[in-house]
């Protein structure tokens, strides 16, 4: 072994800071090969910032900046060369919003764009300024403008939350209300007949201001009380209607539609699991109530309520009665856990929580992925604590799962929207690299990179998809699912300025060394060290454990002035990436990639068939070489075909003597009924059959089965031989046979 | 809405009807009408949904078809002629949690009515109309009507129709918005419940047309194909009907037809010869107008008063600094 080769080894072995030639890179400003392209992500036209929208019911609840733009271009701007320059200055400032959103400015897009037109106008002429400011009121979106940074995340799933909830509620309010109305109706139809209602006072009220003198209440009154009925509710009617009434009236759980002022709708958004359990466990009774007094009205409303049946059903209807669709129609809990939540004491109340089947979504913000294992600095725990969060819940069944890094939640929308509206729990366990670990990298930038290098895969688990696994689980929009780690291309001048490609992988080393912490785990080469020795860290994964002891990992990338740099990775940092893929595989297995199961099943199943395949192909040679020689014995005779029976839930045979009508055809025309309605009879779903064939004579069914327009009356033979006129009916019966 | 409570009491003390729990009076059709076996198939049909009487109105115009309500322990409204369309519409709109049927003939429907069937369809609204379609007025003692085939003899036409027969199936299909199209025959009752079953679960405006035999007036108008099982043409698909095996034995002249195929069942509903019977088009994708407009809206008098008076205020010409804020 070289000198080179000899400390390249020691490195990654030891993970020592090491000696020259190999270099430390926490000064070099390095940044992974594949990530050399993205200097200034404003100048992107990419998915944020995101707009937040108030949608029409299913709509999206947020879209990218560059997507209202694109629209209101392609629907706007004329085509072509005249709405050329418009287009350039829309674009103009939409980079300019970009800019501003990246440098911390916060606020609606139309206030973000006025200023913007302020900026790109500031020296132009004023036609332009108007034009663009008109622009900015015609978009098809409004809403607060926001970025991908840390606080993303939260203001996504809030502002979600709060569109999704509003759909619903706002329907479950309707109902609420509608019932409301319909035991007032009750009430005050209730009220006019009684003799309260009779009084002239009472009439006088109810007839309008204008036509007051036209009456005379007191006769009127006097006439009333004569014809009217008598009150009909009962005293227990009337205590069960108000009682239904005032429940319906105080609930707290659904908010007025239009909203009032002095609103005071319970709070379903909370900080904690321990806040939401409190809540929940308080409110629980009052949810009873109200199930119960919905149900009262609507069987009142309908005037189906039967104090015999339904009474003792409602008496004894309290928190334990409800039933997880009860359940369902009452706003969700909203719990956002950041940083590190996932401490024994937060993670069991969480797991409570959610395998409880209360109605919570929680959102879960991991902001480190990379940090040390608890034991000490032997292991490299990679993002342990989130994903196991999430396998957890996965493993409770029956709540909703969305793993994802923030900067991929816009590509997750519809999946978001799903987990929000689901009747059961839901967990949205979301990476969000927190400021500190950013190193010289956008956020953005950040949380892609997690994705790519599988340090942390979006997956979702919807149990309300179907029953098994195959329906509940999916990969999302992993890029390359199938593969061990994404590959891409990758372009570069060598020195002698000629191209060279190559298809680069990204690994989690390639995300770890992003991380100024971690910067100590990897070791510059310099060019003329560069040998046989070091082997692309992908292809070192590659190989089992220990097959490539005699080589060096390393993995490409890029300094300030995009020089290409090799950097070797240490041992400890290699496997991490090993447990990475790992875990990727596991996720590849429940996703149906590279099932093992399957894998298994399907050699299994293919070496059976080519074993039938060989034994036929040798018993056709077998036959050919006798047929060949003079024939020894007859061949046997092939098979008959067999008969494919007639898919017939089948009309019974009939005898050509027997008296029958078919029933399935009959279109109860009444004809043979009106002949004889003993004799001819209907069934359950008013066909006619023969329903006692001696209850008439073979005239009335000859007449019968003439008078029949489908002709599905079969008269038969006759029951009686000396009927008068037989042979002259016999002969009339002939085309009926 | 229906709350879990509710529906677990219903569950607990189920009532469920009888066909004979739908059947008010004995219906003064003709004995052979088809009008017997629309009327059957619709009992059928709630009976085996279980749809409760209060919840249900059934709407006709004028004619013999239109006497439908009375047989019906339903809720009815029988209208004037050609209006059917509009006082259905009318109450989905009030109360889009009723079921609504409208029963209509071929004069009140394709005649008098014919501005209220187009518009119907491009609204959409999730009822099922009923077409008795037996190509003649009956009520008033035979007259042409514009289903009637070029030549029928009838009191306005002695010397026979002049004009060829309009085909609804075509026309309605023409419409914008149209959403389920289908045809039955009253001769394969079967097949006819199944389409009207159909057209009931079909969220939108579900037109069925049914050819319908008039045994006084029109006696021999369908014996082509009554008489000639191979004369009718019966549509198959997954997505839409599946003859049982016993009508399959009978009627062996079938067509699979993929009902979201609208060329294709214009193609088909021009077939006059054989007489295609299925669903011919469904699209359960058209928007119904009732949820577009937000139907259903409660009318407690406070909400009568307030709309209105917010209506009023935009035409209030208010005096000199006393209007109020926005």
């Amino acid at each position: 072994m070289n000198a080179n080769a000899q400390l390249q080894t020691v490195f990654h072995l030891t993970g020592r800071p090491p000696a020259a030639p190999l270099q430390a890179i926490s000064k070099l400003g390095l940044r992974p090969a594949m990530l050399a392209r993205y200097r200034d992500l404003s100048r992107l036209r990419y998915d944020f910032p995101l707009v937040l929208i108030q949608p029409a019911a299913g709509g999206r609840l947020a879209r990218s900046l560059s997507d209202v733009v694109n629209e209101f271009v392609r629907n706007k701007v004329p085509a072509g060369t005249p709405g050329e320059a418009m287009r350039r200055q829309l674009l103009h400032v939409e980079h300019e919003i970009r800019r501003a959103v990246s440098s911390g400015a916060t606020g609606r897009l139309s206030d973000l764009w006025g200023m913007a037109v302020e900026r790109v106008t500031a020296t132009g002429d004023p036609q332009l300024a108007d034009a663009l400011r008109n622009a900015g009121r015609a978009l098809s979106a409004d809403g607060e403008v926001i970025d991908c940074d840390e606080a993303m995340a939260g203001k996504l799933l809030a502002h979600a939350w709060r569109v999704v909830q509003g759909e619903k509620l706002g329907q479950v309010r309707k109902d609420i209300n509608g019932l409301t109305v319909r035991l007032t109706d009750i009430l005050r139809a209730e009220f006019v007949r009684s003799e309260a209602g009779r009084t002239p006072e009472s009439l006088r009220v109810s007839v309008g201001t204008e036509q007051q003198g036209l009456f005379d209440f007191n006769m009127m009154a006097r006439m009333l009380a004569l014809g009217s009925p008598a009150s009909c509710l009962s005293s227990a009617r009337r205590k069960r209607i108000e009682w239904a009434l005032g429940v319906l009236r105080s609930q707290q759980f659904f908010p007025a539609v239009p909203a009032v002022e002095d609103d005071n709708t319970y709070e379903f958004s909370f900080g904690s699991c321990r806040e939401v359990q409190q809540a929940f466990r308080e409110r629980l009774p009052r949810m009873a109530e109200l199930v119960k007094a919905m149900s009262i009205a609507e069987l009142e409303g309908d005037g189906r309520y039967d104090e015999s049946r339904h009474d003792a059903f409602f008496d004894g209807f309290d928190a334990n009665s409800l039933s997880p669709k009860d359940m369902e129609i009452f706003p969700a809990y909203f719990v956002r856990l950041r940083g590190r939540p996932a401490g024994a004491a937060t993670e069991g109340n969480l797991l409570e929580l959610l395998s409880s089947g209360t109605p919570v979504k929680v959102l879960v913000e991991t902001d480190d992925l990379l940090e040390e294992s608890s034991l000490g600095q032997a292991q490299f725990a990679c993002g342990v604590r989130s994903v196991q969060l999430a396998s957890l819940a996965v493993g409770l069944s029956d709540t909703f799962v969305l793993q994802s890094t923030s900067s991929n939640l816009p590509a997750l929308h519809d999946r978001l929207r799903r987990g929000l509206g689901v009747a059961g729990p839901a967990l949205f366990s979301v990476y969000t690299p927190s400021a500190a670990h950013l190193g010289h990298l956008p956020h953005y930038l950040v949380g892609a990179a997690a994705m790519q290098s599988r340090a942390f895969p979006a997956f979702t688990y919807d149990p309300s998809a179907g029953a098994d696994l195959a329906s509940r689980f999916s990969l999302e929009n992993n890029p390359q699912p199938d593969r061990d780690w994404p590959a891409m291309r990758f372009d570069y001048a060598d020195e002698k300025l000629q191209r060279i490609t190559e298809d680069l992988a990204f690994t989690l080393a390639d995300f770890v060394a992003v991380d100024p912490r971690y910067a100590r785990h990897f070791a510059r080469v310099p060019h003329s060290a560069w040998d046989d020795h070091m082997v692309p860290i992908a292809e070192w994964l590659a190989g089992p454990a220990g097959s490539n002891n005699s080589r060096v990992p390393y993995l490409l990338a890029v300094d300030a002035g995009d020089g290409l740099q090799r950097l070797i990775v240490d041992d400890r940092l290699a496997r991490a990436a090993r447990r990475c893929l790992d875990e990727w595989h596991r996720l590849q297995e429940l996703g149906g990639i590279n099932n093992s199961h399957a894998e298994r099943l399907l050699a299994r199943e293919r070496a059976a068939w080519e074993e039938q395949k060989r034994e036929e192909i040798e018993a056709l040679a077998g036959a050919a070489t006798a047929a060949a020689a003079p024939a020894a014995e007859a061949v046997p005779a092939a098979a008959a075909p067999a008969e494919v029976p007639e898919a017939a839930e089948a009309e019974p045979e009939r005898s050509p003597d027997e008296a029958y009508i078919e029933t399935i055809r009959c279109s109860t025309c009444n004809e043979c009924t009106q002949i004889n309605d003993k004799m001819f009879a209907y069934n359950d779903n008013k066909q006619a059959y023969i329903k006692d064939i001696k209850a008439g004579t073979y005239r009335q069914m000859i007449e019968a089965a003439e008078s029949c327009q489908l002709g599905i009356i079969h008269p038969g033979k006759p029951i009686d031989p000396k009927e008068p006129g037989l042979e002259e009916l016999l002969e009339r019966a002939k085309p009926f046979m | 809405m229906t709350s879990n409570a509710t529906h677990c009491l219903e569950r607990m003390y189920e009532d469920r009807h009888a066909l004979e729990d739908y059947q008010a009076g004995v219906p003064r059709w003709c004995t052979g009408c088809g009008d017997n076996a629309i009327l059957t198939a619709v009992q059928r049909l709630c009976r085996d949904e279980d749809l409760r009487p209060e919840k249900t109105v059934f709407v006709s115009g004028i004619g013999c078809s239109s006497r439908f309500p009375h047989y019906m322990k339903t809720y009815g409204f029988h209208g004037i002629h050609g209006r059917a369309l509009p006082i259905a519409q009318g109450i989905k709109m009030a109360r889009p949690d009723l079921n609504v049927f409208i029963n209509t003939g071929d004069g009140d429907c394709c005649s008098i009515g014919a501005g209220h069937w187009i518009h119907a369809i491009r609204y959409n609204m999730n009822m099922t109309l009923l077409l008795h379609d037996n190509n003649i007025y009956g009520l008033t003692k035979k007259q042409a009507s514009p289903t009637s085939p070029l030549g029928t003899r009838s009191n306005t036409t002695p010397r026979g129709a002049y004009l060829d027969a309009l085909n609804p199936l075509t026309v309605t299909l023409g419409v914008q918005n149209a959403s389920f199209v289908a045809q039955a025959v009253d001769w394969i009752p079967d097949l006819m419940y199944d389409i009207v079953s159909a057209a009931f679960h079909h969220k939108g405006f579900s037109f069925v047309r049914i050819l319908q035999r008039c045994p006084v007036f029109m006696p021999k108008v369908f014996d082509t194909w009554l008489n000639d099982t191979q004369k009718s043409l019966i549509l198959t698909h997954d997505d839409g009907i599946r003859p049982g095996a016993a009508i399959s034995k009978i009627y062996r002249n079938q067509l699979e037809h993929d009902p979201s195929d609208i060329d294709r069942a214009r193609e088909i509903a021009s077939c006059h010869d054989p007489v295609p019977v299925g669903i011919l088009y469904r699209n359960p994708a058209v928007p119904c107008y009732e949820e577009i407009r937000g139907a259903g809206a409660q009318r407690a008098p406070e909400m009568v008063r307030n709309g209105l008076e917010a209506e009023f205020d935009k035409f209030t010409v208010w005096p000199e600094g006393q209007q109020p804020a926005a």
